[in-house]
């Protein structure tokens, strides 16, 4: 079943019909809204967390994390992302827990390590705020393609520039991420030390880092051509291909986020959320 | 306007993509694969920064952070609070192109020495800044353990060994200015991410360098002071190596490829006398 998208040339009007994987939108309470709805409710998660200090903020955001997950589906995916964190919150506790600066309520004293609850406390925060950001980041990344978040983007009118290096990026790191294990194979090959001194890992920078660069800046010089050939810099606006559904109660989602996420960073800046826990 | 659609030509937006998978990368493999306790992920930032210009510098750095924070199957981690940091490194760089720090200057004889003697110089200086300056000494601010002082004059001394190394193997006093330029755009990094490392995550971003915030910490620093302290010893070190990593590459480049971009011509080695 093909839906027809109307493209609009001149004054004539041309029904043409596109197969059904082009404009297939995504289906799920969550999933299906706006892709930049479900970008600006991320990162609005991610500042309130770390604006809102104390227990309050990370503790309101993961909540509300926790709805959305569910609301979205997600459920094991989100494994990996928590696993993630692991090396940093560990570190956090640790360091905080015991090495908290003025801190005097030891928790139990055992040698020259004395874990204090003041530490604790402001550990256990800050590892909340890691884990609700890393999960508003995890939630967007699971629901929205980042082709479709674009495109979305650049139908309210980004600038063409910012759209493209956004996905091109994304499609470039894997490229680039398998070219770098390649040179690193071809210069293990040719007699590389990557497990001896430090001095000589130091060496081997260059032969990793070179290699990358020049054949990436060789793919600069053929894109540039082929883009400009295809009119990248002409004026004006490109047709969307795939149209996202939005509507007044998103709308005014997003603009109660904006105005609300701000409002709560300049009270959190001037003290008056002091009172909060 | 028109100085800014300059930095942003089409084959500017062509470059960032790839300077921002390559700094992604990069940091990535440096991390895993050689297993330095170096970031070196600032490698493209600098690149589109010399090439193109400060604000193209900037945008580079803060979208690297930003993208490699959201990206798919390698995202999450640290990186995404420092993309500030990584736009004032890429900025930065874009004023190094334009003062054309990044030219080489094929020199021989007293000149190259003179050269030698400056690059030591600005790194014993900067190193002494850091070394003799009231906020690291005073007990009540900082009060780091003794053994950071003796690092801070081994580091020095290493670095200035190698800049100095780096002049003469190469006849290009160019060397000089980078390193400077390197170890600056370090300091002013370090500066920069200790209140963010600080406020966001308690002073730790689960990386090797923890070691050292802890080992400040436990000789009696406060968690800025401990994230200040680290910072001051990696980035340094960091952003000067990367630097000249930059300046190999874009040696390495023909005069051709370099003047096609915004600051090309800043790039390009002098035409030999006829």
């Amino acid at each position: 079943m093909a839906r027809s998208a109307q493209i609009i040339s001149g004054s004539a009007e041309i029904d043409v019909r596109l197969p059904d994987f082009v404009q297939r939108l995504p289906v799920g309470t969550y999933r299906r809204l706006n892709p930049t709805t479900k970008l600006v409710v991320a990162v609005s998660e991610a500042l309130v967390a770390f604006t809102v200090r104390g227990w309050t903020g990370p503790v309101a955001v993961l909540i509300v994390l926790a709805l959305t997950a569910i609301a979205a589906r997600t459920g094991r995916a989100l494994l990996p992302f928590l696993i993630a964190t692991i090396p940093l919150t560990a570190s956090i506790v640790l360091v905080n827990t015991f090495l908290f600066p003025g801190a005097t309520d030891p928790i139990f004293g055992i040698g020259p390590f004395t874990p204090t609850w003041t530490g604790l406390e402001a550990a256990l925060q800050a590892t909340l705020r890691v884990v609700a950001f890393a999960m508003s980041v995890a939630i967007l990344v699971l629901t929205t393609r980042p082709d479709d978040l674009v495109g979305d983007l650049e139908r309210r009118g980004a600038p063409r520039g910012v759209t493209f290096v956004i996905g091109a990026t994304v499609r470039m790191i894997p490229r680039i991420l398998q070219r770098a294990g390649e040179i690193a194979e071809a210069q293990r090959a040719r007699g590389l030390d990557t497990e001896g001194r430090i001095w000589r890992r130091l060496r081997g920078v260059l032969p990793l880092a070179a290699p990358l660069v020049f054949g990436s800046l060789n793919e600069v010089e053929e894109q540039t051509m082929a883009l400009e050939a295809r009119a990248f810099s002409a004026q004006g606006r490109r047709t969307p291909l795939r149209l996202f559904p939005d509507d007044g109660a998103q709308r005014a989602l997003r603009w109660t986020l904006v105005t609300g996420t701000a409002v709560l960073i300049v009270l959190s800046i001037v003290g008056r959320l002091a009172f909060l826990p | 306007m028109s100085w800014l659609s300059r930095q942003f030509s089409t084959r500017v937006v062509v470059l960032i993509p790839v300077a921002i998978a390559i700094n992604i990368v990069l940091g990535y493999t440096v991390q895993t694969v050689l297993k330095l306790p170096i970031y070196l992920d600032s490698i493209g930032t600098i690149l589109v920064g010399v090439l193109a210009g400060p604000i193209a510098g900037a945008a580079t750095g803060a979208a690297s952070n930003l993208i490699w924070q959201y990206a798919p199957g390698i995202g999450g981690g640290t990186i995404g609070p420092f993309a500030i940091v990584a736009g004032v490194i890429g900025f930065l760089a874009g004023v190094w192109g334009y003062l054309g720090v990044f030219r080489p200057r094929p020199t021989s004889g007293a000149r190259l020495w003179l050269a030698v003697v400056v690059g030591v110089a600005i790194i014993l200086l900067l190193a002494s800044r850091i070394y003799n300056n009231p906020a690291y000494t005073d007990p009540n601010v900082g009060g780091y353990p003794d053994w950071v002082f003796t690092a801070a004059i081994a580091i020095a001394v290493v670095a200035s060994f190698a800049v100095a190394a780096f002049i003469l193997v190469r006849r290009d006093a160019a060397g000089a200015w980078v390193a400077a330029a390197g170890a600056l755009t370090g300091i002013v990094a370090a500066i920069l991410s200790a209140p963010i490392a600080a406020y966001v995550f308690g002073g730790v971003t689960g990386s090797g360098t923890d070691l050292i915030v802890a080992a400040l910490r436990q000789g009696g620093a406060d968690v800025y002071n401990a994230s200040l302290g680290q910072g001051l010893f990696s980035d340094p070190i960091d952003k000067t190596i990367t630097s000249f990593v930059v300046f190999i590459v874009l040696a390495s480049l023909s005069d051709r490829v370099l003047a096609r971009f915004p600051l090309g011509e800043r790039l390009v080695r002098p035409a030999p006398a006829a």
